[in-house]
Parts: C-alpha cells; structure tokens; sequence
C-alpha cells in the first residue's frame, strides 16, 4: 500500500507538468488555432534561462523561476510574430501555421543544443527547494507539492481569466472569429500577443519545474513534454483549462502505474491508446465543448 | 686468380643483395607522401551529442600528433567529418557518400549499436575499412573490413559487480535496466547470472527508457524492492537519473554504476549523487599510466581546455589504430590494403588504456578498474565502505 500510495505521488506530480504544459498549448490552440509544435521549445529555453539566472546571476529560487517564466512567455511572443503573423495576415490555414511551428521547434531546438553544449544541465543543489517532507514513512520532495500547487493555481486562475474575465471573452471571441471579434471593439492583434505571452509562460513554467524535479536541463526537456502535454489537452478538451489539468494528472498517474504494475515498456503505448480512443470515442475530450477541429 | 675474382664476384654479388635486400623494402615499405582521407561520421548534434562532440576532439587531436610527430613520415591523416545526430539514415547517407570519394581510405563512425550494425553491410560491401569509435554491441567487427576501438564493457560490468558484491556482501540485487537497449540488457544478464551464481537473489528488474527524463517512480519502484544493493545498466542519461533519483529518495545503500559515469560532465551535473557509486573505467584522465596517455592527457587539455573522458580516448585511439595500418604499407595504398593491414594489428603500437590488443578486430585491454567519484570531483580508485 506505502508503494502504492508514493508511485500516487508521483503520478500526479508528472502529470502536473504535463498538465502546466498542456494548458499553455490548449489556449494557442483554442484562441489562436495553431497546433503549436514549437511549444516545447519554449519549456526547453526557459528552463535554460533559469539555469542561466541561477549559475551567473546567482539569483535565488524564485527570482529565476520568474526569470524563466517571462522568458519562456517572450520567446512564445517573439515567435508568434515572426512566424505566425504573417500567415494569420494571410488568411493561412492551420496546415502552414503547423509546418511553420515545427520549423520554429527545429531551429529553436538546434540553438538550446548549442547554448547548452549539447549537454544535459541540473540546477544545483542548494538553489531550489530540496527538503524531503514525510507523512509517515512516505517521502515527498518539496518539489513535488510545489509543481502540483502551482498547477492548481495556474489552472485556477486560467479558468478565472478565460471564463470569468472580459480579456477572457476577447480571447474566446478571437479564437472564434477573429473578423467577428475586432467588429465587436475587440483588438485581435492584442489578445494574440497577451494570449501567445500566457501560453509561452505557462510552458516555461513547466520547463522550470520540470528541468529541477528531473535534474535535467537540455534542448530535449520540452520535447519529452510536447507529445503528452498534447495527449493531456485532447483527452481533457482543449477548450477548458480544467479538463487538460486533470487529464494531464490522470496521464501521469498512468503512466507510473502501468510501468510500476505492468509494463514500462508499455507506458507510451497506453498513453497513446488512450489518446487515440478518445479522438475516435470523445473528439471534445473530458470537459470540452467542442471537437479537435477548428474552422 | 681465378678464384680470388670468383671470391671477390661472390662477395661483390653478396654485398649488392645485401644493399638490395637492405633498401629495396625500406623504399618499397615507405608511404607515398600526402593526405590520406578518413571519412568520420560524426554525432555532435542530438540526444548524445555531448559523447559525440568528444570522440571528435580525440580524434582531431590525434590526426593532429600522427602529422606533427611525423609517425606516417610525410603523410598525413585528414579527417572529412559528416554530421550524423546519431540518426541511422544520416549515417548511411554520409557512408555512402564516402563509399562513393575515392580519395578516401576508411571511415569511423558510431556511438549506438543498431546504427553500426546498419553501415556493416555498405563497408563490407565496398571493402572499406570502418572502425567503430562507440558502439559495444558484441558481434560488430568483421575482418578485414570492420573494427572496434571501444573496449567490450560487459566483462568489466560482470568483474566491477563481483568485484563490490565480494566486499558489500549482499544476499539481494535489483536492477535498473534501459530496457529498450540490446547492448545493456545482455550486460545486465551477464552480471546477474554471475551475481546469482555467488548467491546473490534477484529482487527484481525495474525498466527505464533511454529518452526517459523523469525517474522518481522507477527509484521509487526500486526502492520498493527492498535489495541489498542496486546495479544501474543504463544510458548515460538515464543511470544519471536513476542514481540522483535513488538518492533524493534517500536510498542510502550500494548502488553500482557503468562506465557511462566516467565523463566529467556527469561529475559536474550530478554532484554529490555519484560520489562513492562504484563503476568500471578504461581511461581516466586521472588514473594514467603509460607516457602516451600522459601525454594524451596533457595535449587533449591544452587544446580543448578541458579533460579527456573515455570516448575522446576512443576517437583518439582510432585515429592512432587506422596510422599505424597505414604505417604498414607501401606507395599509395588501397581500402582493400589497409583492411588487411588493420587485420594483422595484434598490439596496439600507440597506448593510452595501456595493454592494449586487438582480438579479431575489436579492441581489449587487461584487468579492470573499479573507480568512483570522489567529493573532489576526481575519478579514484573505488574503496569498499566500512
């Protein structure tokens, strides 16, 4: 039962990242209707930067992990711009946004090799929360319930912003019909930028917590992230915040269930099976009201 | 007379044998001078680019020594580098075009084992020669063509386990396996049969995946088993992950590594979790020997401002391998001439793991180091705890 209650713990921590990470792609998706494969990258890049912060600015935990956070939201801006602007302009389909992101994820993760020297990096000791809580003889890394309470946070005050808010109705408005949304006083290009700024934070904010809780800084951190953050927002309904949190939680706990009592050979191939059942049974997801499919 | 010019014929006609026998080979033996081409996929982007950028230094730093102490007289060795990222399909391309450059002699290539098996058949097909810098699964040389200049670790692994479990005592393993890699899991089997031989039970076999990042279940799963000591037969990355894992759970028993441990990266990413985990080493720039590896040493860290690990050992090593095939031939030779040439290499001329051999194409050393990290940041020799 004590096995069974840490590899619980554990699960809902994985699958916090997969969720901060999802709910980022889910709203570049829902507002800006890009399935954004660059995504990643920008998990990969802050985490770079807070490393960055920590190592040669010598800033503390939070400082850095904010560092990071804008930094990550930034480079989500600065690529909105150069590289989806244009084809929004254009009247392009999603089809030209998606090669153009995965171009983006190429060259941008091509750039986190160099700037890492093709290494894989940890934040060190000392400069994060490291100290081990027990509930009985059950361990729990401080690191642990931070990512999940900043989950909760995170996906409480998306869904307060996007449901109860009026940027949140403009940015509903824009991801239905951006022609519709500007006739109705709303400025697209506006909540585009803020939009793409939120979903690029949130994203760093994975990258963060995920590159110290995996000790694992390296252009390869946000592409572990991507596929399952993408599972977590198609399972959950990639137009609510709360159905990718939970399914993003209810990958992680799969995940390290089925490696624990079945197979970690196995482990992808579940997730993946669940994914492809849900596009095929629930197209909406958990929470969503509409399908995976944008006009 | 007659017999003294008969005499003074003889040893006239003796002495002019004598002179040919004496400098006919000497000029027949000697390398025609110029640049020989060795195609050398490279793997300095990608997942294990941080390996793959230090076999290169070590194989740049000796093409370097082998023109500047003239070992090959006036001929020298160039590299041609192609960029695989240690994907199977670049590397075959990249092999195929040097198949297809007739200035080029032989080509290096490969740190994963399915991508060296893939180019096999193009060399031997084109009866290139091709040395391995990286790749250890057993099987891959194949004479003339086909060489290893990575020293087996699977013997190593099977001498470091019983080597600790002689000293620790254990009476329970578990294991910590990148199950979707061949080469660890025949190295994991081997140390568990010998472990299990001594006595040493099973507790059980926990998997990881070498793309895996996080690893908090798989220690805590390891943990679970409740074992005497923990074997990591894992990728860089992943044992890497594993240990740090296992020691943040507070894992407080042995856990035994690989060699994968040794580069110094590892040391500055890890820190104190790899301090005192006991794994087996070929080359350590801290524990040389021979003048060579000395000298290695000191070369590779004026060039490159840092140490040499064991794959720039590696990639340094083929180089020196590939001269000293050439060093054996006359004029200009051939792919065909130089495999055979490497095919009777049986000693190693240039040493830096010291008593190395060549067995059938593929490289070996004596004995096995059992080191460790210490807190200094310096590979020492492992002590058993008291």
């Amino acid at each position: 039962m004590q096995l069974f209650i840490e590899q619980l713990i554990n699960g809902c921590a994985l699958g916090a990242l997969y969720a901060l990470f999802g709910l980022g792609f889910g709203i570049v998706f829902s507002t800006l209707g890009i399935l954004n494969a660059a995504h990643g990258s920008y998990a990969s890049w802050a985490a770079i930067a807070a490393l960055a912060a920590v190592e040669q600015l010598k800033l503390p935990f939070l400082p850095a992990l904010v560092v990071g956070v804008v930094g990550g939201g930034l480079l989500a801006v600065v690529v909105d711009q150069i590289a989806f602007q244009p084809l929004r302009k254009r009247g392009s389909g999603m089809l030209g946004a998606l090669i153009t992101s995965i171009a983006f994820w190429i060259i941008l993760d091509n750039l986190a090799g160099t700037a890492t020297g093709q290494q894989s990096l940890s934040f060190p000791r000392g400069s994060y929360p490291g100290t081990m809580f027990r509930i009985g003889d059950i361990p729990i890394p401080a690191m642990q319930l931070i990512t999940v309470a900043v989950m909760l946070v995170v996906t409480f005050g998306l869904h307060m912003l996007i449901r109860r808010s009026r940027f949140g109705a403009a940015m509903r408005a824009v991801g239905w019909n951006q022609t519709a949304a500007s006739l109705g006083g709303v400025n697209p290009r506006y909540v585009v930028i803020v939009t793409a700024f939120i979903a690029g934070a949130t994203s760093g904010l994975a990258g963060v917590l995920g590159g110290i809780t995996t000790h694992n800084v390296s252009f390869l951190l946000g592409e572990g992230l991507l596929l399952k953050g993408f599972a977590a927002v198609v399972v959950g309904g990639y137009d609510d915040v709360r159905g990718t949190a939970v399914a993003g939680v209810g990958l992680g706990v799969l995940e390290v269930m089925s490696a624990q009592y079945l197979s970690s050979g196995l482990r992808d191939g579940i997730t993946y099976a669940l994914l492809l059942t849900f596009l095929l049974v629930r197209p909406r997801g958990l929470f969503g009201s509409l399908g995976f499919s944008r006009p | 007379m007659k017999s003294w010019n008969l005499k003074n014929v003889s040893l006239a006609g003796a002495a002019l044998a004598a002179l040919f026998v004496h400098v006919g080979p000497v000029s027949a033996q000697g390398l025609a001078p110029g640049d020989y081409k060795v195609g050398f996929v490279t793997e300095n982007t990608g997942a294990i680019a941080s390996a793959g950028q230090s076999y290169w230094n070590g194989a740049q730093l000796a093409a370097e020594e082998v023109k500047t102490q003239k070992y090959l007289g006036g001929a020298s060795i160039v590299l041609d580098p192609k960029e695989s990222g240690s994907d199977a399909a670049r590397a075959i391309q990249a092999t195929n075009q040097f198949v297809a450059d007739p200035s080029l002699l032989a080509i290096s290539c490969c740190i994963l084992s399915p991508v060296a098996g893939s180019l096999k058949p193009i060399v031997t097909e084109a009866k290139t020669p091709l040395v391995i810098f990286g790749a250890t699964a057993a099987g891959l040389p194949q004479l003339p063509y086909v060489y290893s200049m990575t020293i087996l670790p699977g013997p190593k692994d099977k001498a470091t386990a019983l080597t600790i479990v002689d000293a620790v005592k254990p009476k329970t393993a578990a294991y910590i396996l990148a199950a979707d890699n061949d080469a660890f899991k025949g190295r994991m089997n081997a140390t568990r049969e010998a472990l299990e031989a001594k006595g040493v039970t099973t507790a059980g076999v926990v998997s990881v995946l070498t793309k895996d990042t996080d690893f908090t279940a798989a220690a805590t799963q390891a943990m679970g088993l409740k074992a005497d000591i923990i074997l990591v037969y894992a990728t860089q990355g992943a044992a890497a992950g594993a240990i740090t894992a296992l020691k943040d759970r507070g894992y407080a028993k042995t856990i035994v590594g690989n060699d994968v441990l040794s580069p110094a990266s590892i040391f500055k990413k890890m820190g104190d979790s790899v301090v005192g985990v006991p794994f087996p080493v070929s080359f350590s720039d801290s524990i040389v020997e021979t003048p060579e590896a000395k000298a290695f040493v000191a070369a590779y860290q004026k060039k490159f401002n840092a140490a040499p690990d064991i794959y720039s050992a590696q990639g340094y090593q083929v180089v020196w391998f590939i001269a000293q095939g050439l060093k054996s031939l006359s004029g200009k030779p051939t792919r065909e001439a130089l495999g055979q040439a490497l095919s009777k290499v049986t000693k190693i001329d240039h040493q830096v793991y010291g008593g190395e051999a060549m067995n059938n194409g593929q490289a070996e050393t004596a004995g096995t180091l059992v080191v460790a990290w210490s807190a200094e940041g310096k590979i020492v020799p492992w002590v058993a705890p008291k």
